[in-house]
Formats: structure tokens, C-alpha cells, sequence
């Protein structure tokens, strides 16, 4: 029924010229029968007209009323209203301009900012009820330790199983291998080794989380009951787009992947990316074949292989304390139940205080969102007071216009409009400024995203992160423009119809005291110049901790490196067979031969690019549980090609062999604080690793500087350095230290490797340089980002600043020419304009200045090398706005001390 | 003569009492009618019919569909929904109701 009725008032709107027709002439008939109806009884025809017209009423006002009963006269209103909105918008352009572009810049910001804390951290992932499943987390790091005893933070396949039989709370666990391989691998048909990122998953994976393919089908629990016999994979839609062109015959096709051939048995959803967010598989695997995947690892029948997330899915009607109590009873009971478990009085000390925690999964989880939460809101609060200056000015322009407009609101109010109608006349012009501004901002922000994309990822691999514009997204910004709208409309509006009558309308321009008037834009300035001072000096932190981070002395020295990866798993030989070991060797001896090449060496890591540590057991000394020491597998060539300095001893060279003394070079800090005092490292001897296991023990050759190893900002870390055909292990990154242009050396470094074995696959090829960069990535973009909304902050309050002034010095005109008339001199006047800027400015930066410093306190811990509390940051913040906030105010107080008095006294 | 105004809220009424007695009526005819069936009592400033029916017409009430009067005019003659019937049994009732209770008021005074 009430559907009905909106239909029909629906079917008036488009027929109301229509309706507004028939009304018209079935009145005018009316009054015409009437008519008729007197002059029958007698009446004159003029009398009769009269008569009928009296007995009718108002026309025009029953036609309104009639139109009113349709409910669209709000509508006839707001058109109007826009009309009118656009007229006044076209009457004053530089106006519209700056303040659609603050707006823009305002909004696109929040946007694209948004659009990042939204998919990184809000977004739910694209599987069934989300907000079931659980991740299986210990209260350590994420990384284990997979010494023989039991570690609460990842798990083996074994565990996983008895896990999933044994429970009581979920309806299905799964498991996912926990970090990536990036194997190489063959498209069946294809000559060239492709880079796959490969997911190593239970069979349960996916249907525990509800993922069905589009094509064919995904991975089951019977493709992983048995160990090597279930060689399929489901890949990404991303991956079929990219690689398989959308080959409709996908399922047909096969995979080689080191030396198996794996049936595409489906494509997953294009929305599912897994459960990583910002880390997108290419292909699904499940672990039964986890030996066939490169580099073989042996993982599925090994209980103590730990190497595994596992998630579950909560059971309806399970609290998550329920569940939490089941499975730390399980984890004791599986891990004390495994036949190989080493139950030693340490284990089982360690086993005691091993607690699971169960984190809620619903928005997946991810690195990324570690590494990006705390910019992201910083940011999302930076663009947010952006926003609020930009409403600021826009209030204060409007302000200023709607007083200008006083007389005519003046007019329009003695004619009888009412208060409430100017006022949402006003409100209208505001929200349409908003809207176009909104717009204009989610165009903007759709290009920032892609600019924030590249930001993030650091490099030439863009980050697998949707952040294309989605309906919660619109929604956002949508609320933030109504906000806006409403924030920087409604006090101007409310401000501008509060105006006595007489005075606007015997003055255009008002009372001649303009500047006593505008406490309200004084207010807005002195909110403006605040915010802009938190937002400079917040620049000003990141900025220099940025700057203090390129200053790190690093230990080794990044100019002129050239990095890159091959991947030797292809070759199907052991890292420790003697064939491998002299193959890296031959590399980088004949690299080292090129010319413009100083030096070339493998290692297992370079910076940044993760680690393997251990505990250590030093000679004569009681070993420290809470020490790791980082290990690095590297060539002979190593030092010299980092130009990290050898303090005693000596490094690596053919005498190491795999049969010879196993030995190592320990940093400088590793030498003074793990060795007993009054002992030389050198000669002495250690156990990589807690048990003194003879295979484990090493005997120092060298000492060498101090680096950094994982990250810019870390404290001094204990580095040990061990030779390759020692330790073949994961070796396949390799730095050259060369003369002259990259491309060229790269080249020719390409050449020389593909000289030794042709199919080696050579990847991430880069320099030591934007390796070092890309891991203050979320550092230089907090610096950059602030420095640019900080500097927008302070453009917006310039603007703010002239334009009050500009205003302010227009409506005292005649007072300055009078007082030129009677003789102050033009420096006086423009003093007389300058005070009450700088009085504003003071006034914004001494209430700016302990918010600031309430402020900094938040940051404290993204700064380096410095405090929040940092003066210099400060004070250049201070004398920065200063200078431009005057110099925004000198303009307007130039243009009053030129005021010709004769034309400022005629004028009125 | 003088004329009582119609009692405010009573107007829907008036119209859709006239219209079930009479089938379909165009508004002028309707004036006339209540104007008549009340001995002349009460006057309906005409033209207040009007926007009445607009509203009646969103509401569902009536319906309007042009036709032609006895003495040859274009005129819009209006009838009553099963919608309407319901209607004017309710605010038959209410107004019974409410003139009941008023009527007691006054003669307990």
C-alpha cells in the first residue's frame, strides 16, 4: 500500500506538467459553472465573476498547496537551490577554484589513505563467515625456533593432523606452509623457467574456508593423505590471466616443477588472494608433495618440522576462551606424545610455559599490516587535520562571502524569506561545493592509490593489494564530504542570516569595524596556523629521521653493488654436493675476472633479506638462551666486495674445504661481549647452535666490523660468518662490487653465469643501494607524505590568511583613507594591517606548540635519532610558518597602505 | 444566509461520504452537493477542495478520469476506491467517536 503511494507520487513527479494541467483546467471549469450558475439566477456577468472567483479562493495558493500534497516540493526547492548554488559558484570563480581544490586535495587524500588502512587492515577476506576462523599463534615472534623441543608458534605437518582428528572445538583446521618459495618452474610446452610463488597447503585449505574454483575444482583432503603421489595445483585467476592468457583449456595444461609435472586441477576465485594480505600466490600445492617442490623440503612426515600456520574454524556456538583451553590442552598432549620428542628438563620447562593464543583471522593476516599500521593511522590522522584546515578556509571564504552578501540576504529576509530557507539556500551551496570537491577528490584519490601502491611496495614488484575503489570505500567518502559540507556550511550560514536588518541594508558592506567583527574567522586562522604547526613540525621529525637513517653507518659500504638472485634448485643438484659447491665458485671467479668488476661474492644473505640465527655455545663460557647470533653463509670474496673491514685474522679462502677445520669470522661486538675477557676469539673455538654436537663446532679465524644486518634502525647485532662448502645452505644471492654503468655490468654479469649453466634463472637483479632503500620504504613514505600534507597545511592557511586579510583591508577601506587623509604615513597603515596578522599567527603558534609537543609523544617510537621533543624541528617549524604566514598577510597590508584616500572617501 | 465553515479534519469525510452516494462527481458538483445536502449550512471554500483531492488522489482513495458533463464541457469526475470505501468507514466511526463524546460532554453540562 505504501509502495502504491510512493509509485503514484513517483508517476506525479514525471507527469507533473501533466497534472499541474488537469488541475488548472478542472478549476477553471469549476469557476466557470459557477459563473454560469449566478448569471442563471440573475447576476450581472461581472458580478458573477466576482462571485464565483470570491466563493472559489486563491488560485495560485490552492495550486501550491495541491502541488505540495504530491511531497516533491523539497525537490523543486533543491533544484532551485543549485540552480542558484552554481550561479553564485560562477559569480565568484578564484573562490570556487581554491576552495573545490582544498577540498579535493582534502578529500582525495582521506581517500586514498582510507582506501590503504581499509584494505590492509579492514577488509575481511573474501572467504565463508570470516569471523570464524582462527589462527594458531604462540606468544613469541611469528618466526619459530625449530630446535627439538616444542615451540608454540609454528608447527609441523604431523601436529597439524593430530590436531585436526583430536579437537573438539572446530569444524576443520588447515595448515599452510609459512613462508614462500619463488620457485622456477616450466609451463609444459614452454622453453623459459618462469618465477611461480608458490603455497604449500593442507588439503583442507580450501574447503575450510569456503573457496570454490570458477574452473574445475580446488584442492581436497584426499590430494594430501598420502607423502608424493597427488602432483596437482590450483592456480590464482591472476596467475591463469598473466601466464595462461585466460586459456579456457587451462585444466588440460601442466606444470614442471623441479622434476614434476603437476595437472592444473582448477583456477580459484579472481576475489581470493589466500590469507595473506599483500601476498598473493601464484599457485596452490598441497603439502603431500612437498618433496617434489624445490628445494625438496621433507617436511610431511617429520614431527618436529615446524614450519607450519595453522588456522581453524570456530565451531558455532564455541567461544574463543573455550577453544583456547582445548587446544593448549591438545598442544601439551601431541607434542609430550610424539615418539622422537626430546622431553630433557629444559624442553619440558620450556613446554610448561608454552601457551597457544588464538588470534581472530577474519581479516586475514599479513606483514604488510605489521609493517604499514602505525603509518597508515598516523597518516590517516595527518590527511584527516588536512581536511580540517581545508574545511577551515572554506568556512572562512564563505564567511567572508556570505558578508559580503549581507545586503542581498538582508533583502531577500525584509522580503520575507524565512531565516530557515536562506539558511539551507546557504547549506546547499555548501554541500554542492562538497560534492563536486568529493568528486573531484575520489579522482584524485584513484590516481593517489596507484602513486601510494608503488610507495608501498618499494620496488618494481607492486604489492598484490586491491585497493580499487569498492562501495565501502564511496561510502566513506561520501560520509566525509556530508561532514565537510556540514562543518565548514552550517556556521557561515547561521552566522550570515543573523544579521540586523537595518544596519545591512543602509550599508551594503555592513558596519564600517570589519576586523571587530570576525572573531569567528580570526578563530578559524588561529585554528589553521595551529594545525599547521603540529603537521610542520611532525614533517620536520620524519624528514630528519629520514635523513638520520641514510646517515646510519652501516658497516659495509652500499655504493656500487649490483644484487641479484639465481636460483640453482633447478639444476637438480645438492647444495652440498661438491659439483654446486664449485659451480658457485667458478661464478664468481669469472665475474671476478670482467672488466669493471672489483670484487664478486654469494652469500645467504645481504641486507635486509632475512636471517638464520641460533644459539651459541662459546668455550668456557655459560650459554645465554636469550642470545642469537645471526649466521651468513658467504663466498671467499665476501668482505672485500661489501668493503667490510677485517679487524684481525684473516677471512675465508681455498683452504676451507668441506673436509677441513669447520671455521668462522665473528663480528667485532660477537668477539667482545660472547668470548670470555682476556681471551683472544681468534684460535678459540664455539658450537653454532645450543647442543655441542661435533659437527657443530667451528673454530674462529677472523674478526671483521660490526654491520647492520636486518634493518637500518636495529641495535649492534652478533653476526657469525661461515664458508659455503662448510655450510652449503640457501646460497644464491650475489653481490658485485663494479666500476662504471649498471646495465653494462649487469649484462655482462648475466652472461657470465648463463656461461657456467645456461637454465640458471637470474632474478630480482638490483643494486645494494635500493636494497637499503626499500627497507625504510615505510619510513621515506611517512617522510614524504608528511612533508607533502604538511606543506599543503601551510599553502591552505596561506590562502586562509590572505584571504581574511584581503577581506578584512577591502571592508576598511574608507577608515585607512581617512586615516591617510588626516596624515598617518603608509608604513603605519600597512604596521596597523601586519599587527593583527602577526598578532593571529602568535596567538595559532602559541597554542600550536603544546599540542605539538602532546603530540610528538605518539610518534616517539617512528623516530630515530632524535626525540619528538626535538627543538630544531620546532623552532624551523616556527620561523618557517612565521615567514610565510606574514608574507601570505603582506600582500592585502601592501595593497591597504596604496589606498588613494580621495577615491576610499568618495566611495562612500 | 450565513454559512458555518466545515469543521476542521471533517472535509475527507464530507468528500468521500458525497462520492459513495453519488458514484463519480467532478468537484464542482461535489460543492454543490455538500453544500446542498447540508440545507446550506455549510460552505466549502471551494477551491479547498482541490488540493483535498490531490491528496485523496495520492493516497489511493479516488480515482480521477476525465469525462463529459450533461451540458457538453470537459470535466474530471471523481470515485471512490475500495481504498476509499475503508476509509470513509473509518472516519465514519472516528468522527461518530469523537461528536459522541462530545455530545455527552455537553449535555452532562
Amino acid at each position: 500500500m505504501i509502495l502504491d503511494e510512493a509509485l503514484r507520487r513517483i508517476r506525479m513527479l514525471f507527469q507533473g506538467r501533466k497534472f499541474q494541467h488537469d488541475l488548472d483546467e478542472e478549476m477553471r471549469t469549476h469557476k466557470e459553472l459557477r459563473e454560469q450558475e449566478y448569471v442563471d439566477r440573475g447576476l450581472s456577468r461581472d458580478a458573477a465573476h466576482t462571485a464565483a472567483s470570491r466563493s472559489f479562493g486563491n488560485t495560485a495558493s490552492i495550486r501550491e498547496t495541491s502541488f505540495r500534497a504530491w511531497g516533491w516540493s523539497w525537490l523543486e526547492g533543491l533544484l532551485q537551490d543549485v540552480r542558484y548554488g552554481v550561479r553564485s559558484m560562477f559569480r565568484s570563480p578564484a573562490l570556487t577554484i581554491v576552495a573545490l581544490l582544498s577540498l579535493a586535495l582534502g578529500i582525495g587524500a582521506n581517500t586514498a589513505i582510507f582506501s590503504f588502512l581499509d584494505a590492509v587492515m579492514l577488509r575481511s577476506l573474501p572467504v565463508k563467515n570470516p569471523s570464524q576462523l582462527v589462527l594458531f599463534f604462540g606468544d613469541e615472534l611469528e618466526y619459530g625456533v625449530t630446535d627439538r623441543y616444542g615451540s608454540a608458534t609454528l608447527y609441523s605437518y604431523p601436529f597439524f593432523r593430530q590436531m585436526q582428528q583430536k579437537n573438539a572445538v572446530f569444524s576443520d583446521v588447515a595448515a599452510m606452509f609459512s613462508f614462500w618459495q619463488n620457485v622456477h618452474g616450466t609451463v609444459e610446452g614452454r622453453d623459459a623457467m618462469e618465477e611461480m610463488k608458490v603455497q604449500l597447503v593442507s588439503g583442507t585449505y580450501f574447503p575450510m574456508l569456503g573457496v570454490q574454483a570458477p574452473i574445475g575444482r580446488t584442492l581436497t583432503d584426499e590430494d594430501d593423505n598420502s607423502e608424493g603421489d597427488h602432483p596437482v595445483v590450483v592456480v590464482s585467476y591472476a596467475w591463469w590471466k598473466r601466464a595462461l592468457a585466460s586459456d579456457p583449456a587451462v585444466l588440460n595444461r601442466k606444470i614442471k616443477l623441479g622434476k614434476t609435472m603437476f595437472n592444473i586441477i582448477g583456477v580459484a576465485p579472481p576475489e581470493f588472494f589466500g590469507t595473506k594480505v599483500g601476498d598473493a600466490p601464484d599457485i596452490w600445492v598441497p603439502m603431500s608433495m612437498m618433496r617434489s617442490i624445490p628445494p625438496e623440503m621433507k617436511g610431511y612426515k617429520d614431527d618436529f618440522y615446524q614450519a607450519m600456520l595453522i588456522m581453524g574454524r570456530l565451531k558455532p556456538g564455541v567461544s574463543p576462551a573455550q577453544a583456547t583451553a582445548n587446544v593448549n590442552v591438545l598442544y601439551q598432549q601431541i607434542i609430550r606424545g610424539f615418539s622422537d620428542a626430546d622431553l630433557s628438563q629444559r624442553n619440558v620447562a620450556h613446554l610448561d610455559k608454552a601457551h597457544v593464543t588464538l588470534l581472530p583471522m577474519a581479516t586475514g593476516f599479513s606483514q604488510l599490516r605489521r609493517q604499514f599500521s602505525e603509518p597508515l593511522h598516523l597518516l590517516m590522522g595527518i590527511t584527516a587535520l588536512v581536511l580540517l584546515i581545508a574545511c577551515a578556509n572554506i568556512a572562512n571564504l564563505l564567511l567572508a562571502r556570505s558578508t559580503a552578501r549581507a545586503r542581498e540576504l538582508a533583502v531577500r529576509q525584509a522580503l520575507g524569506a524565512r531565516r530557515i530557507r536562506i539558511v539551507r539556500q546557504l547549506l546547499t551551496e555548501s554541500l554542492l561545493l562538497a560534492f563536486i570537491g568529493g568528486l573531484l577528490g575520489v579522482g584524485l584519490a584513484v590516481f593517489a592509490d596507484r602513486l601510494l601502491l608503488r610507495m608501498i611496495s618499494g620496488g618494481a614488484d607492486v604489492i598484490p593489494l586491491d585497493v580499487s575503489l569498492n562501495t565501502r570505500l564511496l561510502l566513506f567518502t561520501f560520509t566525509v564530504t556530508v561532514a565537510t559540507a556540514v562543518l565548514f556550511g552550517i556556521i557561515p550560514a547561521l552566522r550570515a542570516t543573523r544579521v540586523e536588518l537595518t544596519d545591512a541594508l543602509k550599508d551594503g558592506r555592513g558596519s564600517s569595524n570589519g576586523t571587530a567583527r570576525s572573531p569567528l574567522g580570526k578563530a578559524l586562522i588561529v585554528t589553521q596556523v595551529a594545525i599547521s604547526l603540529v603537521l610542520m613540525v611532525g614533517a620536520m621529525l620524519f624528514v630528519r629521521t629520514l635523513v638520520n637513517l641514510n646517515k646510519v653507518d652501516m658497516g659495509f659500504d652500499r655504493e656500487n653493488v649490483l644484487r641479484l638472485d639465481i636460483d640453482s634448485t633447478v639444476t637438480g643438484i645438492k647444495s652440498d654436493d661438491p659439483r654446486m659447491i664449485s659451480m658457485f665458485q667458478q661464478i664468481e671467479q669469472r665475474i671476478d675476472a670482467l672488466p669493471g668488476v672489483k670484487s664478486a661474492s654469494f652469500a645467504s644473505f645481504f641486507f635486509n633479506e632475512g636471517s638464520w640465527n641460533t644459539r651459541i655455545r662459546v668455550q668456557g663460557t655459560t650459554p645465554d638462551e636469550n642470545v642469537n647470533v645471526k649466521h651468513n653463509v658467504i663466498g671467499n670474496g665476501y668482505f672485500s666486495t661489501m668493503q667490510i673491514p677485517l679487524l684481525a685474522g684473516r677471512t675465508f679462502g681455498p683452504q676451507d674445504t668441506s673436509t677441513s677445520q669447520h671455521v668462522a669470522i665473528i663480528s667485532e661486538s660477537m668477539a667482545k661481549n660472547l668470548f670470555p675477557a682476556r681471551i683472544n676469539p681468534i684460535g678459540h673455538h664455539y658450537y653454532t647452535g645450543f647442543d655441542p654436537k661435533p659437527e657443530n663446532d667451528v673454530e674462529v679465524i677472523g674478526i671483521v666490523k660490526d654491520v647492520k644486518f636486518g634493518s637500518l634502525d636495529e641495535d649492534q647485532q652478533y653476526v657469525d660468518y661461515l664458508p659455503n662448502p662448510q655450510h652449503p645452505w640457501g646460497y644464491g644471492r650475489l653481490a658485485v662490487r663494479y666500476d662504471g654503468n649498471f646495465a653494462a655490468i649487469s649484462n655482462e654479469v648475466q652472461r657470465a653465469i648463463h656461461g657456467i649453466d645456461r637454465t640458471l634463472p637470474i632474478s630480482h637483479v638490483s643494486t645494494l643501494d635500493d636494497q637499503v632503500a626499500r627497507s625504510i620504504t615505510n619510513q621515506r613514505l611517512v617522510a614524504q607524505l608528511s612533508a607533502f600534507f604538511g606543506l599543503l597545511a601551510v599553502f591552505l592557511s596561506c590562502i586562509g590568511i590572505y584571504g581574511l586579510m584581503s577581506y578584512m583591508v577591502g571592508r576598511r577601506t574608507n577608515e585607512i583613507g581617512i586615516r591617510i587623509a588626516i596624515g598617518a604615513s603608509r608604513a603605519n597603515v600597512r604596521w596597523l594591517v601586519m599587527r593583527e596578522i602577526i598578532l593571529l599567527v602568535a596567538v595559532g603558534i602559541a597554542i600550536g606548540v603544546p599540542v605539538t609537543l602532546l603530540g610528538s609523544r605518539v610518534v616517539t617510537n617512528m623516530l630515530f635519532g632524535l626525540k619528538g621533543t626535538d627543538a630544531v624541528s620546532l623552532v624551523a617549524s616556527v620561523v618557517g610558518l612565521l615567514l610565510v604566514a606574514v608574507l601570505a598577510g603582506y600582500l592585502p597590508a601592501r595593497r591597504a597602505a596604496r589606498v588613494d584616500p580621495v577615491i576610499a572617501l568618495r566611495y562612500e | 444566509m450565513k454559512r458555518d465553515e466545515i469543521p476542521p479534519g471533517t472535509l475527507y469525510l464530507l468528500i468521500l461520504k458525497t462520492l459513495s452516494l453519488h458514484g463519480s462527481l467532478h468537484g464542482y458538483e461535489m460543492a454543490n452537493s455538500i453544500q446542498q445536502s447540508s440545507d446550506d449550512v455549510l460552505q466549502v471554500e471551494e477551491g479547498s477542495l482541490y488540493p483535498a483531492l490531490q491528496r485523496m488522489l495520492i493516497k489511493g482513495w479516488v480515482t480521477a478520469e476525465w469525462g463529459v458533463t450533461l451540458g457538453n464541457r470537459r470535466a474530471r469526475y471523481y470515485r471512490l476506491t475500495a481504498e476509499g470505501r475503508k476509509q470513509l468507514a473509518r472516519e465514519l466511526s472516528q468522527f461518530q467517536r469523537v461528536f459522541g463524546a462530545i455530545n455527552r460532554v455537553i449535555q452532562t453540562a
